[in-house]
């Protein structure tokens, strides 16, 4: 099962999620695994809450 | 060298090849990125999960999981007169496949590469795609051409008349003059191939549709068959309404054209290193890498999952990673690597490297595929 969990950037905004503990994935409309975490929340699902 | 130009096939070499229409130049004419099967950056062999990439720009739909296998060059035949490579597929099992169930090998093409075609308009082009095919199995197989939003679809079939041959075969399909298509950095066409689709999925052959296929009625399915091969290389999507000798491409420049959606970092050696930067803090060091050119959008990063992989070069500590990711202010030129180490021990403002920790396994890889 897909994991995801929200990570903080230096800026202080949250834009980057970490799935599966291993990739980082930004927040960028583009981004064909953005929009799978984007669906992946639409289908009621919550990220773990960030760290930084 | 003897070169004859007529109305009917238009340019004809000494060698007897086409330049069959000023529509489709003689070089950069093909869509396909990889169509020769060249590019690995995953060094993929195995069997994909449901839409996992396997040879570069080439993913595998996986309806149900571990019904087929793919490698570079599966099975060890000798690939068609010209090529070196070709994108293998094996069956796993023999698996009757459910109404809905769907397994294929498609290709995305970017928007800005098709935006001649000029689909969606009276003016769309006639394009022809071309390829080379050996399997185990005879008969009709199929795939489909897609748009962005799986709202215009066009199923088609090809023969393979004679098992554990290379077959070449040539579609040509009148462009759409319906239906929305990308030209923009989304996915503008998608090519599949099926490997054994079921009836939901699969429509009638040589007609664009508003229903979304993966393949056209009564196709060969090759997971029906446990063992059975589908070896393809030799892919090409052209304008035109003849397929004309597949566009060469120099490696260098096929990798670069790959490495805009995908670029892995990987080295021979148990330290490859990915980043330069400078440390932050005792225990993060900021990095950064510039890619070979803009990849499509801002990418993900792609890591071992396993942080000791990873290590970090400073003047006085060489400590083990503990987290990594990107920054989000990462580009589509540019990585921002954040990479935390807790022994500590380094001294902000120093310069730093990030590398594999002695471990061939380690690498970073940067993804932005369709």
């Amino acid at each position: 099962m897909t994991t995801y969990k929200l990570f903080r950037s230096i800026d202080g905004e949250v834009n980057v999620v970490i799935r599966n503990s291993k990739d980082s994935i930004p927040f960028d409309p583009d981004n064909t695994d953005y929009q799978a975490y984007l669906k992946w929340v639409s289908e009621g699902n919550t990220p773990e809450q960030e760290t930084q | 060298m003897t070169m004859t130009l007529d109305g009917t096939n238009g340019l004809t070499f000494n060698d007897t090849s086409l330049q069959g229409a000023a529509a489709s130049p003689y070089v950069l004419k093909n869509r396909i990125i990889n169509g020769a099967m060249v590019i690995n950056q995953r060094g993929f062999s195995g069997t994909p999960t449901d839409g996992a990439y396997t040879l570069d720009r080439w993913y595998a739909d996986m309806g149900v999981a571990s019904k087929f296998t793919v490698s570079q060059n599966a099975g060890s035949v000798t690939p068609p007169t010209g090529f070196v490579n070709y994108l293998g597929v094996t069956s796993s099992s023999a698996y009757s496949i459910g109404a809905t169930d769907i397994f294929t090998i498609t290709q995305r093409i970017e928007g800005y590469n098709i935006s001649d075609f000029a689909w969606g308009t009276a003016s769309a082009k006639t394009v022809t795609l071309s390829f080379q095919v050996y399997s185990s199995l005879t008969g009709t197989f199929g795939g489909t051409l897609r748009n962005n939003g799986n709202s215009r679809c066009y199923p088609f079939t090809y023969s393979i008349p004679v098992a554990n041959t290379w077959t070449t075969i040539s579609v040509t399909i009148a462009g759409d003059t319906s239906g929305t298509w990308l030209s923009t950095n989304g996915n503008g066409v998608a090519v599949t191939f099926g490997l054994g689709v079921g009836s939901t999925y699969s429509g009638t052959a040589g007609a664009w549709s508003s229903n979304l296929y993966f393949s056209a009625t009564g196709a060969t399915s090759v997971v029906g068959t446990n063992g059975a091969t589908f070896y393809i290389t030799g892919v090409q999507l052209e304008i035109g309404s003849t397929a004309t000798p597949f566009e060469r491409r120099l490696y260098g420049q096929e990798l670069l054209n790959c490495q805009r959606y995908y670029y892995k970092q990987i080295g021979s050696t148990g330290y490859p290193f990915f980043s330069t930067g400078y440390v932050n803090s005792a225990t993060r060091m900021f990095g950064i890498f510039n890619f070979s050119q803009m990849m499509r959008a801002t990418p993900t990063l792609e890591t071992t999952g396993t942080v000791s992989n990873y290590v970090i070069l400073s003047s006085a500590a060489s400590p083990t990673v503990t987290a990594l990711s990107i920054d989000g202010q990462t580009t589509n030129f540019s990585a921002f690597l954040i990479i935390d180490a807790s022994a500590g021990g380094m001294t902000a403002g120093q310069g730093s490297i990030f590398r594999g920790n002695n471990t061939s396994s380690a690498f970073i890889a940067y993804a932005a595929e369709l």
